[in-house]
């Protein structure tokens, strides 16, 4: 980085040394120039960074990762809650796959994800997570910014409001996304935080950063006319000199440079081992899978990227199984193998005591049936789970009750998922606050509890 | 630590009762041996005089604590223990949170409490409910809510002819400071263009204005851009920020509003037409039920509504179980906000924590919304527009209906007709089997069932044309826009009802619609009919209402020096900032209301100030003394806004389509079968002002949201800038800024025939100014090193390329 154009490095260092008026002005010129400069938490953190990865339209809990046996007996005898948006009762409906235990931990996950099984001795699963709304737009808003009805910034953007990130080259919160969730955009959203914040959707493929690549036909002037930039921002900051504003700017314009060579790179795997390739059930030549995408998230936090979400599927082809919860299959498919090898990798390369991952729906499904073989939407349980970052390995918290259709032992709402989080990123909740329009506002709004019994 | 005490002053305790009879001795006894004990043991700690923290504003320390009750309403209903929430919540029953929450009290414990309720809550104790209450009269000598005044101009050593200068320069000279010269004219003109218009000047402005040495040369200027019909362009967006325009609902398919370009041209039309401000505001709230001179004048305040119709929607569902509170939630919130410059949205759940404004004010607003009806732009499970308000005279649309119901009234009748005639056939058919032995039954069979498919045909086809005519959208052009509510049904014109702790199933006490009690509570006179919405756009606009005139001068303030005399130009309560001139905000308000509350005017008294019109350059001793430029001793530098950038790009390179914006190309409203899976979404590109993209709600334009545009779905009262490298990579990389380069490469070439004079052509386009000679020699021998490799017209555009990307293309100095 340091060999790249010395002359527009130069060019904002001697604008600065030309403006001896106010020399306190240079540390706080400093400031202006990046700020996305790491912070410091509230206490030591476990995370450092986060990788966060979605499964749209509501994972039916019965069927993955929290088994049921009383529902397997008592398939289609007794009412229980069925239906899409309508909540109407209806016969039970028992799940789908087998649950065997994996690992040393011996928790037991369903058919569904055998891969990922196997993995259980890393990851803090919760059996017990509950959100209040059965819409799947209102659940997805909520588990991603803490609020069920009007936009609010993401927990990315906060976290990078929070922490700042450790790379400036490239952005601080990476959304991997190659169609758009409920709610759409709003979920990895700044809102009312600095637009530095907002997620940068990548889309897997051809361009992964918007406008990342120069225009081919005038690649080759890009340099020149940088520098010829560069030369007039020089001479207008020059009788300038106290607008910080203006010295940054000066300074995005060198990041974009850098970015537009160091963002592809990040991007482009050919470099990785066959063996990793392997581990994320990825072919070489592929820059698009979702096992693609989860080495990318890797990659991504290896140089520094605050928090990567990835997004496995959108708004209408996902895994709202009302009709036949088969259509669990080919998603769970596409993400089973890809997630272990992430958390294999991530361990190998001694990566996962400090990053984060999580692995959440907006939603469960209901017990009972809703088309012939499907589930309805069911926000009162659902299955989640943490690895690395501190949390507590090899658990299953919480429990629901015998046919996963409330939560028996130890709730974990939204906005406790949230805020055990942030406490993993040495962030307490209730102080990461930002002031807009007349209030301070929090990830958390005026709720949460930082769940002990998940950490480590 | 100041304003904290000044807050407390808002607040008293509420008188205590001492008119209760006492309760007889044996109950008492009953009371001291088994209640007391209980609470003291398992409630006080939250629910007492001593408690730390006071939980759910409730008390059970005195009798009239557990009788007021806290937010979820009164603890016990005297001799009802069922109903009273005490019991309820002891006995861990449904839908109440259990108490105390760590334990369950013993059956014996709660067996004594629902006795001692059975018997009427026999209770001794004395002393008040002890829950904080808003004292409005107090409230009422917080500054903004204080009557506006009228200042007498400060005398300044320097005189000056301008009342904002004279104000400005008192308090400068309070510390030794004074302002700084005036910029030089090019600046002055690059400033105060875009200020009011949003568009760069032309280099034959520019030279019109150098070269005229005439003492009115820069009123000049201002009058022609106030007369500029891109005046309302620029100054409808900052209210369209405010109000937070959409070209879509909102809900969870984000339906389009395709009539929505009206209102957003009404408003635009307002501002060229300099409507006076009031009036502005009254047509707003209630357009629908103001006199009109005219049909066209008819028209135009049925558009105005569209403020109200433009609130957001919210979920899937279109039947009773539409969230129909939280819409009006978004409108009381926005309302507050928007003209009186108060938070309002907290008060659906609770008073209001800092500011004088109470949960009952709020619900005496909501009546006025819940007694109007709103237009249906579509929604998942009915994807259909309903209500929209044609824009046709009430003669012509009553003809219609009535043409419409005689037509419908004839289709059904022949429904009926033919229904009949089926089933006259198919009775015969039944007939007819019991006649199995007559010899051409058969043949009788066979002729009837022919004739009944004939008749059943030509029912289905009756029926058909009949549903196809009642769905026929009616044939007039309609507006988003809103008209009284119904008088009869669940949802009708009348007062709304409290719902505690902003819970609509948990209804409190019916609220009169009023104005809030700070701004003195203005009632609806005896016998109102309808909303009684009128009578609350008369209160907003209402001179002596304190803060609509202070909320909107400090908003034009803030939108033409960067920031307002008020820094938080939406909330001027206790948690706002207080006014850094509170004399000039005064006198500008009272001064705007005097001059018919005309935006122009203002706009002439500040930009022909001295204030306006200084120099934004340092000044060592003025930066020690005030860095942050709170006394106004220069102008503020600025990055310019999101659509300035773009309008700015358009209008260098003449790309720009100067033709004000019409609908957008939405698809048609047959087509629509938007759902939250599959919501509405697209992005028009077009070559019009940026005002004239279609807003989503849901997600903004790309480029908006890349430059920090307007939050699409809150009010924005100030627009951040942020500095970010991907704003970088947009402007070095994107094929719009590359297409506006390459036009405005070809323009400079054609327009000027030396490369040095191209170049100078390039720089009063961009920067309004001409170039040094160093800086003319710079730029052709960049373009000439190119040309020597590439075309001219590469060499040019490369050129081009160099100087958007510059600091000064952006920056207003």
């Amino acid at each position: 980085m340091t060999n790249q154009h010395p002359t527009r490095r130069f060019a904002l260092r001697s604008a600065l040394a030309g403006s001896a008026l106010f020399p306190a002005l240079l540390s706080e010129l400093i400031a202006a120039e990046d700020p996305l400069a790491p912070k410091k938490p509230h206490f030591a953190p476990k995370a450092k960074r986060v990788i966060w990865l979605f499964s749209t339209g509501g994972v039916s809990q019965m069927d993955t990762f929290d088994p049921k046996p009383k529902l397997f007996a008592a398939d289609g005898k007794t009412l229980g809650v069925g239906g899409g948006l309508s909540l109407e009762k209806r016969p039970l409906l028992k799940p789908r796959w087998a649950f065997k235990p994996g690992g040393k931990c011996g928790t037991e996950v369903s058919d569904l994800f055998p891969h990922l099984r196997e993995k259980m001795d890393d990851v803090c699963l919760v059996r017990s997570m509950s959100t209040d709304n059965n819409e799947h737009f209102q659940a997805t808003l909520a588990i991603h910014t803490g609020s069920f009805f009007a936009a609010r910034p993401s927990i990315g953007s906060w976290l990078s409001y929070g922490l700042g990130t450790a790379n400036r080259n490239l952005p601080s919160f990476v959304v991997i996304a190659p169609h758009l969730p409920y709610a759409g955009t709003q979920v990895f959203a700044n809102d009312f935080l600095p637009a530095y914040h907002q997620g940068t959707r990548v889309l897997p493929g051809k361009e992964p950063v918007p406008n990342v690549k120069p225009q081919k036909a005038t690649a080759e002037l890009q340099e020149l006319e940088l520098g010829f930039a560069d030369a007039l921002n020089k001479k207008h900051l020059a009788a300038r000199a106290t607008d910080t504003d203006l010295a940054a700017r000066v300074r995005t314009f060198e990041t974009a440079y850098r970015m537009q060579t160091e963002a592809p790179e990040a991007f482009d795997v050919s470099k990785e081992s066959d063996d990793t390739l392997s581990l994320y059930g990825v072919t070489r030549g592929d820059t698009e899978s979702y096992g693609w995408q989860c080495l990318i998230a890797r990659r991504l936090a290896e140089r520094g990227v605050r928090f990567v979400e990835i997004i496995d599927s959108s708004s209408s082809n996902n895994w709202d199984s009302h009709a036949d919860m088969g259509a669990h299959e080919p998603l769970a498919k596409m993400i089973d193998k890809p997630i272990a090898g992430l958390l294999t990798d991530l361990k190998q390369r001694g990566m996962l005591d400090d990053t984060l991952v999580v692995w959440t729906t907006e939603f469960g499904r209901t017990p009972g049936q809703d088309g012939a073989k499907g589930r309805g939407h069911h926000p009162a349980c659902f299955s989640s789970w943490l690895a690395g970052g501190g949390t507590k390995p090899g658990i299953a918290y919480g429990k629901t009750d015998d046919i996963a259709s409330t939560v028996a032992e130890d709730k974990v709402h939204v906005h406790d998922f949230h805020a055990t989080i942030l406490h993993l990123l040495g962030i307490d909740h209730e102080k990461l606050t930002y002031r807009h329009a007349g209030r301070d506002y929090r990830l958390t709004d005026v709720y949460g509890n930082v769940v002990k019994g998940l950490l480590k | 630590m100041l304003r904290v005490a000044l807050l407390a002053l808002v607040f008293a305790v509420a008188p205590a009762r001492a008119d209760e009879p006492k309760p007889p001795p044996e109950q008492i006894e009953f009371f001291e041996n088994k209640v007391r004990p209980v609470l003291v043991k398992h409630c006080y700690e939250c629910h007492s005089a001593e408690s730390k923290k006071l939980k759910g504003e409730l008390r059970l320390d005195t009798r009239a604590g557990v009788h007021a009750g806290g937010s979820s309403g009164p603890a016990v209903v005297p001799g009802k223990p069922a109903e009273s929430l005490l019991i309820k919540s002891v006995k861990h029953a449904a839908g109440v949170e259990p108490m105390p929450p760590k334990e369950k009290l013993s059956a014996e414990a709660i067996a004594d409490l629902e006795a001692w309720v059975k018997m009427g809550a026999p209770d001794p104790r004395t002393g008040d409910a002890g829950t904080r209450k808003i004292d409005i009269e107090k409230g009422k000598q917080f500054w903004s809510f204080k009557p506006v005044t009228r200042p007498n101009v400060p005398r300044t050593k320097f005189a000056t002819a301008n009342a904002i200068d004279a104000f400005v320069r008192s308090k400068l000279e309070a510390q030794n400071l004074s302002p700084s010269p005036r910029a030089d004219k090019r600046v002055l003109i690059r400033r105060v263009t875009f200020d009011l218009i949003g568009l760069p000047p032309t280099p034959e402005e520019i030279d019109a204005f150098v070269t005229d040495d005439s003492p009115r040369a820069f009123e000049k200027v201002v009058d022609r851009l106030l007369a500029s019909t891109h005046y309302g362009e620029r100054w409808g967006r900052h209210w369209m920020d405010v109000i937070r325009y959409a070209d879509t609902a909102g809900d969870n398919s984000d339906y389009p509003i395709p009539q929505n370009y009206r209102f957003r041209n009404w408003i635009i039309d307002a501002f060229n037409a300099d409507l006076p401000f009031n009036e502005f505001v009254r047509q707003q709230i209630a357009g629908d039920l103001l006199p009109a001179k005219d049909e066209a004048d008819r028209r135009a305040k049925l558009i105005a509504t569209g403020y109200i119709a433009n609130t957001k929607r919210f979920g899937s569902y279109e039947d009773d179980r539409y969230p129909w509170h939280l819409t009006y939630e978004d409108q009381i919130d926005n309302l507050g906000r928007a003209f009186l410059g108060v938070t309002m949205g907290c008060c659906r759940c609770h008073d209001h924590k800092f500011d004088p404004l109470t949960q009952a004010d709020y619900y005496a607003l909501y009546g006025f919304f819940s007694s109007t009806r709103y237009p249906r732009p579509g929604i998942e499970l009915d994807k259909v527009q309903r209500d929209f308000v044609p824009l046709a005279s009430a003669a012509e649309v009553a003809a219609f209906e009535k043409e419409r119901k005689a037509k419908q009234d004839e289709l059904d009748a022949r429904v009926k007709a033919r229904t009949t005639e089926w089933r006259a056939a198919e009775k015969e058919l039944t007939a007819l089997d019991a006649k199995k032995d007559s010899p051409d039954h058969k043949e009788q069979v066979a002729a009837l069932n022919k004739r009944i498919e004939e008749l059943k045909r030509q029912q289905r086809a009756a029926q058909a044309e009949s549903e196809k005519h009642a769905k026929q959208p009616v044939p007039f052009e309609t507006a988003y826009a809103v008209a009284e509510g119904k008088t009869a049904g669940k949802h009708r014109v009348g007062n709304a009802r409290m719902q505690l702790k902003g819970d609509p199933e948990r209804l409190g006490a019916e609220v009169p619609r009023r104005f809030p009690e700070v701004l003195g509570a203005s009632k609806l006179p005896e016998g109102t009919e309808g909303s009684g919405r009128l009578h609350l756009a008369n209160w907003l606009a209402d001179a002596r209402n304190p803060l609509t005139a202070r909320v909107f001068v400090n908003r034009v303030w803030h939108w033409q020096f960067g920031r307002g005399i008020v820094r938080t130009a939406s909330n001027f309560g206790a948690l706002g900032e207080p006014p850094t001139h509170p004399e000039l905000l005064d006198w500008l308000a009272s001064e705007f209301v005097s001059h018919n509350w005309s935006v122009k005017h203002l706009h002439r008294l500040i930009v022909l100030s001295h204030t306006y019109q200084q120099s934004s350059a340092d000044n060592e001793a003025a930066l020690k003394r005030d860095a942050g430029n709170a006394l106004w001793w220069r102008f503020d530098r600025r990055r310019l806004d999101a659509e300035s950038v773009r309008d700015a790009l358009l209008a260098t390179s003449g790309a720009l389509d100067r033709v004000p914006g019409g609908p957008h190309p939405f698809p048609e409203a047959k087509t629509w079968n938007f759902t939250q899976h599959h919501p509405f979404k697209a992005v028009y590109e077009t070559n019009k002002r940026s005002v004239y993209l279609m807003t989503q709600r849901f997600a903004r334009h790309p480029f908006l949201a890349l430059f920090d545009g307007a939050d699409t779905n809150a009010s924005t009262e100030r627009r951040i800038t942020s500095t970010t490298p991907l704003q970088a990579l947009y402007l070095m990389n994107d094929p719009f800024v590359h297409a506006q380069a390459k036009a405005l490469a070809a323009r400079v070439q054609k327009d000027a025939d030396t490369d040095a004079a191209r170049v100078r052509r390039a720089y009063e386009l961009l920067f309004a100014r001409t170039p040094t000679a160093d800086e003319v020699t710079a730029a052709t021998a960049y373009v000439e090193k190119l040309r020597a490799k590439l075309s001219a017209q590469a060499a040019w555009e490369s050129l081009a390329r160099a100087l958007y990307m510059s600091n000064e293309f952006v920056y207003l100095d």
